[in-house]
């Protein structure tokens, strides 16, 4: 009886077989993927799963086939009986399957995997059962308003021209889901109004979707804001099309306030908000020149160190106490000079020589081997995230294991040898044995660009290999570099970048507004990467003086800039401005009385205290995301109840302790503590309010409450 | 990161203002609310429906003590005795009969042995390390349930770092928060560490600075000081009130600013701080002095046990997770209580280890089940690894005296209680050299995922590191066998 069915079966599906061709390619790979085998919790993870491992997301279908085939002595088909494999039994749960049950004995799926088992498990053509291209109708989808909905199709066009319809094995992910949301039938609904990004993938071939779920609310009119420059014009060409009304601009105090930490990372000073406010001049005028004085400020200078130094990762911990100092100082000083953006990052990767006489050299100090120098190199100054294409493909991206080792081999000649000094390293070419082995054979890589270069930079494969890196980098035909330090530089005036994160730049994770970052990187192209001008036309435009108030059209946009969001002040920005407020010295131990937060070298300084509580990054890795900028209990703890905040308003040379002793009204003490703290004078109910709190009681005590919760105050904490 | 900078991770997902108005009426700063919005509970959307409907033990516990002996302890010479095995291997202390029947431990452990009713001692931990014999290494594998992968170019593992996977109290305390105003993970009396490597495997890693442990770094069997917990001497309860009055005048003069920041949580967060240090009942679980000489004596006078009082006071007080660490460095010196016995091991267990590990554990536990405590809180104690099994020789590299004993992760033991875990029970068994386990192993991870199965967590949970990359929260199958 159970011979005779599993004949009866086997004869059927040599039948059913031999009608159409199955092939792990084309046909089998795609089932897998689908139900998630490959996931990288399952058997994908870089270890496998119960000692099954596929590549991760199915990048390598080469791999993945031998793996079902030779792992388990081939335990894993019964080709005699395909319904009796471990293929077929364990996903559909015929036998116990730590991953539970994948699909049902009577799906599809199932049929076609019997069918390809019992056509002898054929691996197929890549030449032509790969897929060439995905196209995916319609390119960009449009919804009229919420609760609308649309299914996209997927084809797939194969090496032989055949093409065949996979919206249902093609993975589909929304990157917002709460404003368009993917069910389990490929069908993409309106969820509110907003923009998302569908990453449609299938068989390591991708392609992205644009959603815009429109405002369906009647009664839109545009009302043109004044525009400033072309930031502006991108803007608001976006916006009208969305039906997204901008927040109008800001008022001239709070446009200081906001401006003068974002450039110099400082509150302005009393003296300055009364005299910016005094200045009759018309306001856009004003606030330009203002924007010109800050970036003359040394503080300025001060400020955009500590980014790079951020960046580049300045600490002690990789460079001794010697070396931070002199890379700390290079850093300033290209900051100073304002030194070309392409030419500071020349002057990085081709360095040589002593990290005391050559302090550039000391980038390669940090990261020292060729690897992880390559990664820190293509995601700060690329924003390319190369680290995942190390043991895999990219999961979301073009970038392949082989383009890592060809990246990596830029720097497999950089050779670090003690100096004369102590303390001192001698960067170097190394002159033999310096080649890049590739993981998997032990083969030489040979260096090769992310991306051909326009201006044929030739390769050499000698120990100057790096040079021609550097020329490639900074090259105005990179179509990296530019966009990059646009996109970054942007983030750090907005809170976030036209692309978000900054440094995950990849075809999978598109720019919210294209032609915004095309003029951007246009502009740092076209003034020789003058990170100066950059900056400076970004906060003249409207949109940077725009509002956080939001109106009725832009309330739920995030992504656009129509809104001003408030941000965090920073770790260091925060307890400088406390000091400045309090007229205090800054809570730092072992530095200088004149150095404040902003021009602390590294994160050695006052570690484990209020700087790493409020989220100062470590200087561990080069990510952006290294700075956090949430809140959190204790913070919330420090600032009510920790030393830094109560010790300033206490200080008995401090702020209150003078303004209690100059006999000034109380209504003149309330106002100097506005400007000094919020940086505005007090509105009359609040002067009335807070000169009714002084005459309670003990002056002095009641001026230190005010001050203290003036410093706890919400538009102390934000820039807004 | 989609975030914008300066908005919390975690709000996204919580109620918005609108229905947190809904929730209560804001009183001053939002004080008299609730919590709960706050500290999302993620475990219940993260459990599939029906997974673990009448699986026993799970979501048993409340609360978790983890009392991690760094340094690695013998287990042979403590938990494990071997007295049939050759001389070089059982060393020379005797066995002693337990609660547990048929099973013995260490003639040093004779409190341990009156207490084992309320516990299960597993005898078959075990695991192959990833190359690294360190105890780092491995202390980084047994609390965040991943192999470090991290060394620096002189051998040493690398501090932690913003990429680290994150520590089994940090994990909790984002995923499953407790709901009173206190400190959601507490360790005590210091952060684990070897040689200069402080902290690695007990921070927060890739969920950021936010859920890392609150440390103390004083010595809880002397008097401690408790600054950003207490009110400070010039601010009465009354005149923080004020304060807090103040501010809530200033920011509520600027609507529009408390709008563009009604999704930042900044307000719950200060009503958490201000509750935390007004009500001081965190603080006051932290005063020791309001126990009897005599509970006191109990636990032992020494930082262990002490920490270990501590660690019940704060349980009583609504903390979800507080670690106990062994107060030596792993690597330190054994005669000066490091568990690391490679220079000298029997006459420093006897005489200082076992009597302050016997005294400290034992009142935990008879304590906790005392106050009924034990029903609800996960009590777990355990080393990095045990000790080779034969004496005198080196298994890691390390030199070792004729008496001394290596590393040994390949077999060692732990003790487990509470919240509903069978008393009195051996689990798993060794063999006949106490080298490997006989039967049940156990991994480290399998031990993670018991502790967050109890917890009602589902240790097959996806969690996202920093670079978004999806990663279960371990890789380990739960003990619910020991729920009998």
């Amino acid at each position: 009886m159970l011979r005779k069915l599993i004949l009866t079966s086997s004869l059927a599906a040599a039948v059913l077989g031999a009608e159409v061709r199955v092939t792990f390619l084309r046909d089998v790979a795609p089932i897998m993927n689908k139900v998630g085998c490959m996931s990288g919790t399952c058997h994908g993870s870089a270890k496998g799963k119960n000692g099954f491992k596929l590549s991760l997301r199915g990048y390598d279908a080469q791999f993945d086939y031998e793996s079902l085939l030779y792992d388990l002595s081939g335990r894993r088909f019964n080709r005699a009986d395909p319904g009796k494999s471990l293929m077929l039994a364990k996903p559909s749960q015929e036998v116990a399957h730590g991953g539970g049950l994948r699909f049902e004995k009577s799906s599809d799926y199932y049929k076609t995997i019997y069918n390809w088992i019992a056509q002898g498990v054929p691996f197929g053509d890549p030449e032509k059962d790969s897929v060439a291209e995905l196209r995916v109708e319609p390119k960009e989808i449009f919804l009229a308003k919420p609760g609308e909905a649309v299914t996209p199709k997927v084809v797939a066009q194969f090496r032989d021209g055949l093409t065949r319809d996979v919206t249902r094995e093609a993975s589909i992910e929304s990157n917002t889901p709460d404003v368009a949301r993917v069910g389990t039938t490929a069908e993409v609904k309106g969820e509110r109004v907003g923009e998302a990004t569908l990453l449609v993938r299938y068989q390591g071939k991708f392609a992205t979707v644009p959603v815009t779920i429109v405002n369906p609310k009647p009664g839109f009119a545009w009302k043109q804001l004044p525009q400033y420059n072309y930031i502006d014009q991108k803007l608001d060409a976006k916006l009208e099309r969305l039906k997204i009304q901008p927040s109008p601009l800001i008022d001239d105090a709070t446009f200081l306030r906001r401006v003068s930490l974002d450039l110099t990372g400082l509150i302005p000073t009393p003296d300055a908000v009364q005299a910016f406010l005094a200045d009759p001049a018309p306001s856009h005028v004003k606030r330009s020149k203002m924007i010109d004085k800050l970036i003359a400020n040394p503080a300025f200078v001060d400020h955009w160190t500590l980014k790079w130094g951020d960046l580049l990762q300045s600490s002690r911990k990789y460079l001794g106490e010697k070396g931070v100092y002199a890379f700390h100082d290079w850093i300033r000083d290209s900051i100073a000079t304002n030194k070309p953006y392409d030419r500071m990052v020349h002057e990085l990767l081709t360095s040589r020589g002593s990290s005391y006489d050559e302090p550039a050299a000391n980038f390669f100090r940090v990261t020292r081997d060729a690897k992880p120098t390559m990664e820190k190199t293509t995601q700060v100054f690329l924003g390319v995230r190369m680290v995942c294409a190390q043991c895999h493909d990219h999961p979301f991206e073009r970038w392949t294991q082989n383009q890592y080792y060809q990246m990596a081999a830029f720097f497999s000649a950089v050779g670090l040898r003690p100096g004369y000094e102590v303390g001192e390293e001698i960067v170097f070419d190394q002159r033999s044995d310096y080649g890049m082995k590739h993981p998997k054979d032990g083969r030489l890589v040979k260096p090769a660009f992310l991306i051909a270069s326009n201006g044929k930079i030739p390769v050499p494969d000698d120990q100057s290999r790096r040079d021609a890196l550097a020329d490639w980098l900074t090259s105005k035909d990179n179509p990296f570099f530019a966009k990059a330090i646009a996109n970054r530089v942007w983030s750090y005036f907005f809170g976030r970048g036209i692309i978000e994160p900054v440094d995950d730049i990849r075809a999978s994770n598109p720019p919210s507004n294209p032609a915004l970052l095309e003029a951007l990187t246009q502009d740092v192209l076209d003034h020789n990467f003058d990170l100066q001008h950059l900056m400076r036309t970004i906060v003249n435009s409207r949109a940077y003086q725009t509002s956080i108030v939001a109106n009725d059209w832009n309330a739920s946009d995030r992504d656009n800039f129509s809104h001003a969001f408030p941000r965090r002040l920073s770790a260091e920005e925060l307890m400088d401005a406390v000091a400045a407020a309090a007229g205090a010295r800054p809570d730092l131990p072992a530095v200088p009385e004149d150095i404040g937060a902003e021009q602390v070298v590294d994160p050695h300084i006052g570690k484990e205290g209020f700087l790493d509580v409020f989220g100062r990054p470590s200087r561990e890795s080069s990510c952006e995301c290294e700075r956090r900028s949430d809140f959190s209990l204790p913070q919330a703890l420090n600032l009510v109840n920790g030393r830094t905040i109560s010790d300033a308003v206490a200080d008995p040379k401090g702020r209150i302790a003078k303004l209690v002793l100059s006999g000034r009204g109380d209504a003149a003490i309330v106002e100097d503590m506005y400007l000094a703290s919020l940086s505005r004078t007090p509105t009359a109910q609040e002067s009335e309010h807070a000169v009714s709190y002084l005459s309670g009681g003990a002056k002095a005590a009641r001026a230190q409450d005010l001050l203290w919760a003036l410093l706890n105050s919400k538009a102390f904490l934000y820039i807004y | 990161m989609l975030n914008i900078p300066g908005h919390p991770v975690h709000t996204c997902e919580g109620p918005t203002r609108r229905e947190l108005m809904r929730i209560g009426s804001i009183g001053l700063m939002g004080i008299s609310l609730p919590h709960f919005f706050l500290w999302r509970d993620q475990s219940k959307a993260a459990v599939a429906d029906g997974k673990y409907a009448g699986a026993r033990g799970f979501e048993s516990a409340k609360s978790v003590v983890m009392v991690f002996l760094q340094g690695g302890p013998s287990h042979i010479d403590i938990w494990d005795p071997k007295p049939d095995a050759p001389q070089n291997i059982r060393g020379i202390f005797k066995p002693i009969p337990t609660k547990i029947k048929g099973t013995y431990i260490s003639e040093h452990m004779p409190m341990m042995a009156q207490h084992l009713d309320k516990a299960t001692l597993i005898r078959s931990m075990s695991y192959t390390p990833n190359g690294l014999f360190n105890h780092t290494a491995a202390i980084y594998q047994m609390l965040t349930g991943y192999p470090p992968d991290k060394v620096s170019p002189s051998g040493q593992l690398e501090p932690p770092s913003p990429a680290d996977f994150p520590t089994a109290g940090s994990q909790v305390s984002k995923i499953k928060p407790p709901k009173d105003p206190v400190l959601p993970f507490v360790e005590l009396p210091r952060p684990l560490q070897e040689s200069g490597i402080i902290g690695k495997g007990g921070s927060a890693g890739f969920l950021g600075k936010a859920y890392d442990p609150y440390r103390m770094y004083q010595d809880p069997a002397k008097p401690i000081k408790l600054e950003d917990l207490s009110l400070r001497k010039e601010i009465p309860p009354q005149r923080l009130k004020d304060r807090f009055e103040l501010l809530k005048g200033i920011n509520g003069s600027m609507p529009d600013l408390e709008k563009a920041l009604g999704e930042y949580a900044v307000d719950e967060y200060y009503g958490k701080a201000y509750d935390l240090v007004l009500s001081g009942k965190t603080r006051a679980a932290m005063d020791l002095e309001r126990e009897t000489p005599k509970m006191r004596e109990r636990y032992g006078n020494h930082t262990f046990g002490q920490s270990l009082l501590m660690a019940r006071r704060l349980i009583e007080a609504g903390t979800k997770f507080v670690q106990v660490n062994w107060p030596s460095v792993a690597n330190g010196d054994p005669e000066t209580t490091a568990w690391d016995t490679h220079a000298a091991n029997f006459a420093p267990l006897k005489n200082l280890h076992c009597p302050k590990l016997d005294r400290g554990l034992s009142a935990l536990l008879d304590d906790m089940d005392q106050r009924g405590l034990l029903k609800e809180t996960l009590v777990v104690a355990v080393g990095e690894f045990g000790r080779s099994p034969r004496l005198g020789v080196s298994t890691s590299g390390n030199s070792n005296s004729p008496d001394g004993r290596d590393h040994w992760p390949y077999c060692y033991s732990a003790v487990i209680a509470g919240a509903g875990i069978a008393r009195g029970m051996q689990y798993g068994e060794s063999d006949a050299t106490a080298s490997s386990p006989k039967e049940k192993p156990v991994h480290p991870n399998d031990l993670l995922a018991t502790v967050y199965y109890a917890l009602g967590i589902d240790p097959d949970m996806e969690i996202r590191n920093h670079l978004n990359q999806p990663r279960e929260l371990v890789k380990g199958k739960p003990l619910a066998d020991l729920w009998v």
